[in-house]
């Protein structure tokens, strides 16, 4: 039995969205048995951006004008992958610390609506 | 010399060539019978070995069929207009008493009837983006398609919306048809005087 706690803030994914991802990485994990290695780098990115599309469809309060910028320019760069593979590796090496600040900063932002204020 | 060699018809089946381009982006406008069975009939006139016309070709518009297709095609960055997905047909396979597992020859007439519907289209005016990224046995079971139809390959094709591309200034050059040519012997790029 789950012993977790229910979920903080809204809902951003539809069962249908949801679905949808999913078909998505259970294909992509099949086609990486014979594409190229690298290419499964850019699945996940790619279904990362699909997933922030789906984040925006929903307007998450906190995020958006965050996933929303970080969708653009995901969107740009993993195309990079066909023209500039030097810049797409850059790109991935990057991505991953500009999502955590994101969550820094939204973990911050919690905590000072959560707690009343000690001065 | 006949129309179809002269230099200006030359130049034209080179310009169309060179200016076509991979379309991931379309507009919503559909794209029309007429043109979807140009693309066919472009398919049909491709090579095919041994002229035992292996692959049949889907043509698809319903939105509905295409977005499941989509779900099951990491490949297929947008949901398109129509699509044609290129099918292997087993039963002309066995008939023929093909090698499958062995024989190039199926690959290359999927090739050549793809590259027929993409220079077509975009003479046409119509964008394309080939997908071979996708789950067989999801699309397959997406397209509702008997056993002995295997889905090889998808075009998905629209009108072409406009799309920048944004590229680092030291990003890589093209690649030219020198680099990739070499005359009477591996590692010399132009001919020699005969």
């Amino acid at each position: 039995m789950s012993t977790s706690e229910p979920p903080i803030g809204p809902m951003v994914l539809t069962e249908e969205q949801a679905f949808d991802l999913l078909a998505f990485l259970f294909s992509s994990a099949e086609i990486c048995l014979v594409e190229p290695t690298y290419y499964g780098t850019f699945r996940l990115i790619d279904a990362a951006s699909r997933l922030m599309g789906y984040m925006l469809e929903h307007d998450p309060e906190r995020s958006a004008q965050f996933v929303r910028h970080f969708k653009e320019e995901v969107d740009t760069k993993k195309g990079w992958m066909m023209w500039d593979r030097e810049g797409y590796y850059d790109f991935l090496r990057s991505a991953p610390a500009v999502v955590a600040a994101e969550l820094k900063r939204m973990e911050a932002d919690r905590q000072l609506t959560a707690e009343p204020s000690k001065s | 010399m006949s129309a179809a060699t002269s230099p200006a018809f030359v130049d034209q089946v080179l310009a169309l060539m060179k200016s076509r381009r991979v379309c991931r982006v379309f507009t919503d406008e559909p794209v029309s019978d007429e043109h979807l069975r140009t693309l066919t009939e472009a398919a049909r006139w491709a090579t095919s070995g041994g002229n035992r016309h292996l692959h049949k070709f889907l043509v698809v518009r319903d939105p509905e069929t295409l977005r499941r297709v989509r779900s099951v095609s990491p490949g297929m960055q947008v949901l398109p207009p129509a699509m044609i997905v290129i099918l292997t047909d087993l039963e002309v396979a066995a008939r023929e008493s093909l090698q499958m597992d062995h024989d190039h020859a199926n690959w290359m007439d999927v090739g050549t009837a793809a590259m027929n519907m993409m220079n077509m289209a975009h003479a046409l005016g119509i964008g394309t983006c080939p997908v071979t990224s996708f789950s067989r046995s999801g699309a397959a079971f997406m397209l509702g398609l008997p056993p002995h139809l295997i889905p090889e390959w998808i075009l998905i094709a629209g009108h072409p919306k406009s799309q920048e591309r944004v590229l680092r200034a030291d990003a890589p050059k093209p690649v030219r048809a020198r680099d990739l040519t070499y005359w009477e012997r591996v590692g010399q790029h132009e001919p020699q005087p005969r």
